[in-house]
């Protein structure tokens, strides 16, 4: 395809024709981009913007069960407006940020702190790190049934622990009291998320230029004034990404919380993800679902940006 | 003239394997079912056997029984439901299925059984699955709770087996022991689930609230809970929980599994217990009894329906299936093979005890609570069912874990029930 163009300028009145679809001439390279993204952009918009649309549409009727294809309800800002009048809605917020704050902070001190560990040289060091990364490599699923039994109110290994250390006299009800059950599930995650934080930071740990300790030792700095000039520093970049990665993996996680507590009891350990589902699913409310799903979906949105946006520039 | 043959043979060919493939389309059919039963011992061989003299019975039409787990069921469903994509032959918990009759998406069975003639009269349970004046599904089963026990556990502790709730509970407190001295509590009077779903919870707690002569609703819709009876039924659940009679945090599977390994004195529990008890390591001396507390809890379990959004044809199928499932010989199987209490009133199930020795006990328990008209959903609040349950099991956690007076305790339950009855 061509078109003609008058009057050109550079052509003392000939008529120059220009193919619009030659995608090697460097002013229309953005084009080629635009084609090759084009698959991608359309898959995005397929499973994930097309969900959320609809999600946030439902957010605005009323609508108990729904089904695709029917006749929309009349727009309403009802689900909202429940919402934030609903004293669950902010104590399931307060539990989330309760969970995202100590599981985050739990893997970040383990994750580095092993990271650091077997990034010396060591006999066994291999081990080690295979020893570190295993937590990350178990399913989910498997992770919490093992960690259901070591909480295990009536048998549990965790219990008779204590008991044995003389810390109590009594089984301890893990998972049916409120304070040892956000302490039971903190516990549980952090063991399934450090590993993602260990590997992080050993990659980043490896990309450290030694000249810079040499320098540093030259300049008659210590270990601790190393680690926190150049180490941490250096890490950064690195930390800030991990840390928003684990923040927004323990915002949406779903899996844990359902088989250990099932967010109880008294919805001490009820995140945003499990309100969700619990409308939806167990109490067929999916308009109601979906303005949680929304607004947490906000929050992580916002949570994402202030962190990123912080870290990325904290190393220099 | 080579080529020509050739190319006209190729034709005819290809034409034939077009109308083969087009015949075979129009005469294959596969159903979808989908049911959490599939592995289940006893009820898993029922489906099958009835699937099989289905598919023998109608050549070329293949039924696809898939499995879900139940803790997944209900989101598994409603996902397909809203998708446009529902199973063909629709298998339900009955307090669940009133949800998807109330959005229109469950086949009105009336036409079907008037076509047939059908006479529903005295099908246990049937009454539950009427939902806005419409049979919206066939009851498989209603049953009525046993009470198994083991008499090593209750001679050693010195008592006899319970015939009422006071027996109940110093039998229980009799054999709740820390045998081996470390502390630890490793034999328990009872077991009841305290942890997982709401309707679960619940229908443990029925034991005891029944017994006290309470329940959530009356036979109008109007909520009950705000009365002394109800006080005592609660009183009843905190003294065994309170008490360590039971073990905590356990879902209903693992208290079985307890209990078959002879681990657990006493068990109430429905007809279905027997199958793990027969795979435990104390099979062989458990017995089964009518329960301590009366009237038994009992009630509607699993319905089946079929999907509104399906052709004619597939519908007629579904029929057939539905109908050799309420056929004499399937409602035998289900109590030979099954081991549970068919819902059919004409349903034989002579020579049954040779299989299931206890079989008479869960017979009369299964009338016990129908002629008390017991059942685990209150009237009233079907479709309210999950919100509900979630609701009174945490308050009722609640009380456990502030030791809140349950007087005070059933006027929160009665407000909120009530709360969310009215939308």
């Amino acid at each position: 395809m061509s078109v003609r163009i008058d009057g050109d300028p550079g052509g003392a009145g000939s008529t120059t024709r220009i193919r619009l679809f030659d995608l090697a001439r460097p002013s229309r390279q953005h084009i080629l981009g635009y084609i090759l993204l084009a698959p991608a952009v359309l898959m995005v918009i397929l499973i994930i913007a097309y969900p959320l649309f609809i999600s946030f549409d439902l957010s605005l009727q009323d609508v108990k069960l729904p089904r695709i294809g029917e006749t929309r309800k009349p727009f309403t800002f009802k689900n909202y407006q429940k919402l934030f009048n609903s004293s669950e809605f902010w104590m399931t917020c307060w539990v989330t940020v309760k969970l995202v704050s100590a599981v985050t902070a739990g893997s970040v001190i383990i994750g580095v702190s092993t990271a650091l560990l077997v990034n010396h040289r060591f006999r066994g060091r291999t081990v080690a790190r295979i020893a570190m990364a295993l937590p990350w490599a178990v399913p989910e699923v498997i992770a919490v049934v093992i960690f259901a039994w070591i909480f295990d109110s009536s048998f549990g290994l965790m219990s008779w622990l204590f008991i044995k250390l003389g810390l109590t006299d009594q089984m301890i009800a893990w998972v049916s009291t409120p304070g040892p059950a956000f302490w039971a599930l903190t516990v549980t995650m952090v063991w399934k998320g450090f590993p993602f934080v260990s590997i992080m930071t050993l990659a980043g740990l490896q990309s450290i230029p030694p000249d810079y300790y040499a320098a540093a030792r030259v300049d008659g700095a210590n270990a601790l004034q190393r680690f926190r000039w150049i180490t941490i520093p250096c890490l950064m970049p690195v930390l800030g990404v991990t840390l928003v990665l684990v923040m927004l993996w323990v915002f949406r996680d779903f899996s844990i919380i359902k088989v250990l507590t099932e967010g109880g009891p008294l919805k001490t350990t009820q995140t945003l993800s499990i309100m969700t589902y619990d409308q939806a699913f167990g109490f067929f409310k999916f308009g109601y679902a979906s303005a949680v799903g929304i607004v947490t979906l906000v929050i992580c949105v916002l949570a994402s940006l202030a962190m990123i946006g912080r870290q990325s520039r904290a190393m220099y | 003239m080579k080529t020509l043959m050739m190319k006209t043979t190729a034709a005819a060919l290809a034409a034939g394997l077009l109308a083969s493939a087009a015949l075979t389309s129009a005469n294959a059919e596969t159903l979808k079912f989908i049911s959490w039963q599939v592995d289940e011992a006893g009820m898993g061989d029922w489906w099958r056997s009835a699937i099989a003299k289905f598919e023998a019975e109608h050549p070329g039409v293949t039924i696809e029984f898939t499995k879900v787990d139940r803790a997944n069921y209900a989101d598994t469903m409603t996902t397909l439901f809203a998708g446009g994509q529902p199973p063909h032959i629709v298998h339900l918990a009955s307090f669940e299925y009133q949800n998807f009759a109330e959005n229109g998406w469950m086949e009105n069975l009336d036409p079907w059984l008037e076509n047939d003639g059908i006479d529903m009269t005295g099908w246990a349970g049937q009454g539950t699955c009427v939902w806005n004046g419409e049979t919206a599904c066939i009851m498989l089963l209603y049953f009525g709770f046993m009470m198994a026990y083991n008499p090593d556990i209750l001679a050693e502790a010195g008592v006899g087996v319970p015939t009422n709730f006071e027996e109940f509970l110093a039998a229980a407190r009799a054999t709740t022991k820390d045998l081996n001295g470390d502390g630890i509590t490793d034999q328990f009077g009872t077991g009841h689930e305290t942890k997982g779903g709401a309707g679960q919870y619940l229908t443990e707690m029925l034991n005891y609230v029944l017994d006290a002569g309470a329940y959530w609703t009356d036979k109008d819709g109007n909520v009950t809970i705000d009365t002394p009876e109800m006080v005592e039924g609660l009183t009843r659940w905190k003294t065994v929980y309170n008490e360590g009679l039971t073990p905590r945090d356990m879902s209903a599977g693992e208290i079985r599994k307890l209990f078959a390994d002879g681990k657990v004195a006493l068990r109430l529990d429905g007809p279905w217990l027997y199958n793990t008890m027969k795979q435990g390591a104390a099979a062989d001396i458990l017995k089964v009894t009518v329960p301590a507390t009366s009237p038994p809890v009992g009630g509607s379990s699993n319905v089946i329906g079929m999907a509104t959004d399906i052709s004619d044809d597939q519908k007629q199928l579904v029929w057939d299936f539905i109908k050799i499932t309420m056929s004499p010989e399937f409602q035998r199987a289900y109590a030979t093979v099954g081991g549970n209490t068919p819902p059919s009133p004409t349903a034989d199930v002579s020579g049954v005890e040779e299989q299931v020795p206890h079989f008479q006990i869960i017979v009369d328990t299964q009338k016990a609570a129908a002629a008390a008209g017991v059942d685990r959903i209150p009237t009233g609040l079907e479709v309210q069912y999950g919100e509900f349950g979630k609701m009174v099991q945490e308050e009722v956690q609640r009380m456990l874990i502030e030791n809140l007076d349950p007087a005070d305790v059933v006027k929160v339950i009665q407000a909120r029930a009530e709360e969310i009855q009215g939308g």
